[in-house]
């Protein structure tokens, strides 16, 4: 192998093969070679000319590579070697699972390349309404249920990316006092009456309202001015006023 | 050419539809057998194409849909730019087909067939939508299942998995030992 010719003929780079099988076809085509006779020698030395170019142009070679360029060397020194057959043993081709590798390859390279065609036709082509639509705005919702841990880690991506600053706000601490509470529950909660404690709180109630009414109901129980019902854990909280609140206060 | 009322009702409900309607869906919805819905929809795209239209109906991820034609392409991606994505690269071509015709299948199949790692192929699939993890295999490692989505088919222009090109040869392929499948190969000649 002449080097002066690696510098010149090989100037091809790894990067344009999809990887150890298609610079493997590549060859084959190149050399106009049979996929069924694929004369080892040959195929091995080109396969290395191209390894060791690429290392000189100091490019990263895909580990891939070196298990290929080793399986083929492996082939070429079987094939040099004379071959023992002992009776009732089958040798097995060595080229065959190679040759069954290219072919899957190929045929999916085929595919690869139809259905790049079809993406050419379909990139030109608008439907409405449809799944196109994804892209059409800038945020397509997702149904409950439907967010896969992709959405998810999209999502926080888009935390993290860009702006690092992220927005401040001052918060005001607000007080509510058990006295305050009970002023408020005074007027609402009549005699006679059952009132739950999600009644009390009101829809979507901040956390400090919660805490606030929680501990007020404990004082109202303790002082014995309501009676408190709940049939099972984390069922809802059932009130009633007593005699003794009007009597007390 | 004046459209009958079946073909009209077919048109209205395919435009104001949000998903793709599927043959069954429009016989249900206009009380009509599937031979009429198919000659309704022929019809549509005969007046499509005599009035000179931009539109046609055409069948899509399981479904009809109003599609504009290819002509306008360079007029209508106007309205998406700089949010529409680019053409996917060869690696996640090659990487789609082997999904397509092996789903589910894991990262390792897919590797194996391509001869090199895949995971930045894979990565881009699953971000544009075009594949989805749709389980787990239970093998040792319990390694991740992948297969392609609606999105796949609408990308692509396929009605359903079977209008792949050569499907049925493809997935018998797959199933082929190394001295069967010698005596199959489907693009010996043209290589």
């Amino acid at each position: 192998m002449e080097n002066t010719a690696l510098g010149n003929s090989y100037r091809i780079e790894l990067d344009a093969f999809e990887g150890p099988l298609d610079l493997l076809l590549y060859l084959l085509r190149r050399d106009e070679i049979d996929i069924y006779d694929i004369p080892v020698a040959h195929v091995a030395d080109q396969f290395l000319n191209y390894i060791r170019a690429a290392r000189e142009l100091d490019l990263d070679i895909a580990s891939e590579y070196l298990v290929m360029a080793a399986t083929l060397t492996k082939m070429k020194s079987k094939a040099l070697l004379p071959s023992h057959k002992y009776d009732g043993e089958e040798e097995a081709d060595p080229g065959a699972e190679l040759r069954r590798q290219l072919i899957l390859y190929r045929t999916f390279r085929v595919i690869a390349e139809e259905l790049q065609r079809s993406e050419e036709t379909w990139t030109e082509i608008y439907t409405s309404p449809g799944e196109r639509e994804r892209w059409s705005s800038d945020s397509f919702e997702i149904e409950p249920g439907q967010a896969t841990l992709l959405d998810l880690l999209k999502a926080l991506n888009s935390l993290t990316e860009g702006e690092a600053e992220l927005p401040s706000q001052r918060i005001q601490r607000t007080l509510l006092t058990i006295s305050e509470c009970i002023d408020s529950l005074e007027s609402r909660i009549v005699p006679g009456k059952i009132f739950s404690f999600r009644e009390i709180i009101g829809p979507e109630p901040a956390r400090l309202r919660i805490v606030s009414y929680f501990i007020t109901i404990l004082e109202l129980v303790r002082r014995g001015w309501i009676y408190c019902h709940q049939a099972y854990p984390f069922s809802e909280i059932e009130l009633q006023r007593t005699e003794r609140w009007s009597v007390d206060s | 050419m004046i459209l009958d009322r079946l073909a009209r009702e077919v048109e209205a409900l395919i435009f104001a539809s949000e998903r793709p309607l599927s043959i069954e869906q429009l016989c249900e919805y206009t009380g009509s057998g599937e031979d009429s819905i198919h000659q309704a929809l022929d019809r549509l795209n005969k007046s499509f194409l005599d009035q000179q239209h931009a539109l046609t109906i055409v069948e899509v991820a399981g479904g009809f849909r109003i599609a504009t034609d290819r002509e306008f392409g360079d007029v209508v991606s106007q309205l998406f730019e700089g949010r529409k994505p680019g053409k996917l690269s060869r690696a996640a071509l090659e990487t789609m087909a082997v999904i397509a015709y092996s789903q589910p299948c894991t990262r390792i199949a897919i590797e194996s067939i391509r001869g090199v790692n895949c995971d930045s192929a894979i990565r881009t699939l699953l971000e544009r939508d075009m594949i989805r993890i749709s389980g787990r295999m239970e093998t040792p490692g319990r390694p991740l299942l992948y297969s392609t989505t609606t999105a796949f088919l609408e990308y692509f222009g396929l009605s359903n998995l079977d209008h792949l090109p050569r499907f049925d040869e493809i997935e018998e392929l797959l199933g082929m030992s190394s001295s069967e499948m010698e005596e199959r190969d489907l693009f010996g000649s043209g290589d």
